[in-house]
């Protein structure tokens, strides 16, 4: 097993192992941490996320890993890969629970699914969906360009006219599956638990 | 579009994975057992979903049941769902730390103190499933129960749905106590329980025996997955033929490609 720089960030909330279970299985050995400083000077990180926005950003800011994620990030140029809430914490800002601000990675605001957007479909929006990828999207590079990915979640990001869109998935109406700028990527489903389609991924975004 | 998902569920007690059948439980094997018979530590593609339930009578040891939980996980790219007794937010991030992606929350959704919410409030109300057994009483309609199937809660299980359904709970699953096991197929009138205007994904469960029954759960507009606990059913290339033959029904389930992923 290759031991690698690779960070996946604890900050109490994420389905860790599920995480680690697929670096494990593309032979990499990642270091779980909730440090700052092992943080700040990671050459990649990993934001998982299962829980919600508000909790986190008070864990996230609490611990000073919200500075360390910058200084790496914008600073040091790291890569990171933001997952489902991990995703929604890199944005602007959040309404779940009240109004929070994100971690300002990417320039979108995270709202809840509204009933005029996915009609009569239900919330939260959970199981496989086809993800329709950009084809220069680098993330997605080998994956079908309409591939099943897991998905759990009852707040999304809006894809119009946002530089750094990589895919798309359509629930009622479009929203914003991945996103890739330079050295930011996120993804909206669980690429962990998404098979062949989600390992191809992860295994991408290491190659980055 | 969103597909349906096949869901196998597994019955753990004290090491040993159960059959149940009318939520008497009997042992089929230990981990070694169910590796050997089904591939969910390798890469599945027969299933959507792991629903893996603690139903030890008696006193729990969630220890043993995380350290199964991580065994079972390891190599297992599907979701999974793990539950039994869960009834503090302490309890649910030891199952979220060890492989789960989701809780199962039973007997505590009958208990209104707030923990609901508190599980809501720390993981989101996606990452709960709400687990509801339900039985038929002939006349006296359906009633819900409790604590392994073994207490019954006052009030009509349709009230109890509804409460629930409107609680912050991502999914419901709903498993049908006199069908569990039998192999007869579902009750597809539990599903009438559901208010009409259900915003929840549904999981329908109990009583499953075949191919067919999986394929007729899923084609009610009503149901976003199906479940199966049957351990003998399926055993060996059971599911993965059980999947083609739901596909072939014309129910559409996720779809992956097993060599589009070339490990050097």
């Amino acid at each position: 097993m290759k031991s690698s720089n690779i960070v996946v960030i604890d900050y109490g909330m994420g389905n860790l192992w599920s995480v680690l279970n697929a670096f494990h299985y593309l032979d990499y050995e990642p270091i779980v941490t909730h440090d700052p400083d092992v943080i700040a000077c990671a050459k990649t990180l990993i934001l998982p996320g299962v829980g919600s926005f508000r909790k986190a950003m008070v864990s996230l800011r609490k611990t000073g890993i919200d500075q360390a994620i910058n200084d790496a990030v914008l600073d040091n140029g790291s890569k990171i890969l933001g997952i489902c809430l991990g995703m929604q914490l890199m944005g602007n800002k959040s309404y779940e629970d009240g109004e929070t601000l994100g971690l300002g990675l990417i320039p979108q605001s995270v709202d809840r699914f509204s009933s005029d957007e996915i009609g009569s479909n239900k919330i939260p929006h959970i199981g496989f969906n086809s993800v329709h990828s950009l084809s220069d999207s680098k993330l997605f590079r080998g994956i079908p360009s309409a591939a099943d990915f897991y998905f759990v979640h009852s707040y999304r990001m809006l894809a119009n006219g946002l530089t750094g869109k990589a895919a798309t998935c359509n629930y009622g109406s479009e929203f914003l599956a991945a996103y890739e700028k330079n050295n930011i990527f996120a993804t909206q489903f669980h690429p962990e638990k998404s098979q062949t389609n989600g390992l191809l991924l992860l295994k991408n975004f290491l190659a980055q | 579009m969103l597909k349906k998902r096949l869901i196998f569920t597994l019955l753990y007690n004290q090491g040993q994975f159960m059959l149940s059948r009318n939520f008497r439980l009997q042992s089929v094997g230990d981990i070694t057992w169910l590796q050997k018979n089904y591939n969910f530590s390798k890469i599945s593609f027969s299933i959507d979903e792991l629903i893996v339930l603690d139903v030890s009578r008696g006193e729990r040891n969630t220890e043993s049941f995380c350290d199964a939980l991580k065994t079972l996980s390891k190599g297992c790219f599907v979701p999974i769902a793990a539950g039994g007794g869960v009834n503090t937010v302490e309890k649910a991030r030891d199952l979220l730390r060890s492989g789960a992606d989701k809780v199962v929350i039973n007997t505590a959704l009958y208990v209104e103190d707030g923990f609901i919410s508190e599980l809501a409030s720390e993981f989101g109300e996606q990452c709960i499933v709400a687990s509801m057994d339900v039985k038929n009483m002939g006349d006296n309609g359906y009633k819900v129960f409790s604590e392994d199937g073994s207490k019954s809660i006052n009030a009509s299980a349709k009230e109890w749905v509804k409460f629930v359904s409107n609680n912050a709970i991502g999914e419901i699953y709903l498993n049908s106590i006199d069908r569990d096991g039998t192999g007869q197929g579902y009750d597809m009138h539990l599903l009438d329980l559901l208010c009409e205007d259900i915003s929840k994904p549904v999981i329908l469960a109990g009583g499953a025996g075949n191919a067919l029954h999986l394929a007729e759960g899923l084609s009610d507009l009503r149901v976003d997955a199906v479940a199966t606990a049957h351990l003998f059913n399926f055993v060996g290339d059971g599911l993965k033929k059980a999947r083609h033959s739901i596909i072939e029904n014309g129910v559409e389930l996720p779809v992956w490609n097993d060599r589009l992923l070339n490990k050097n």
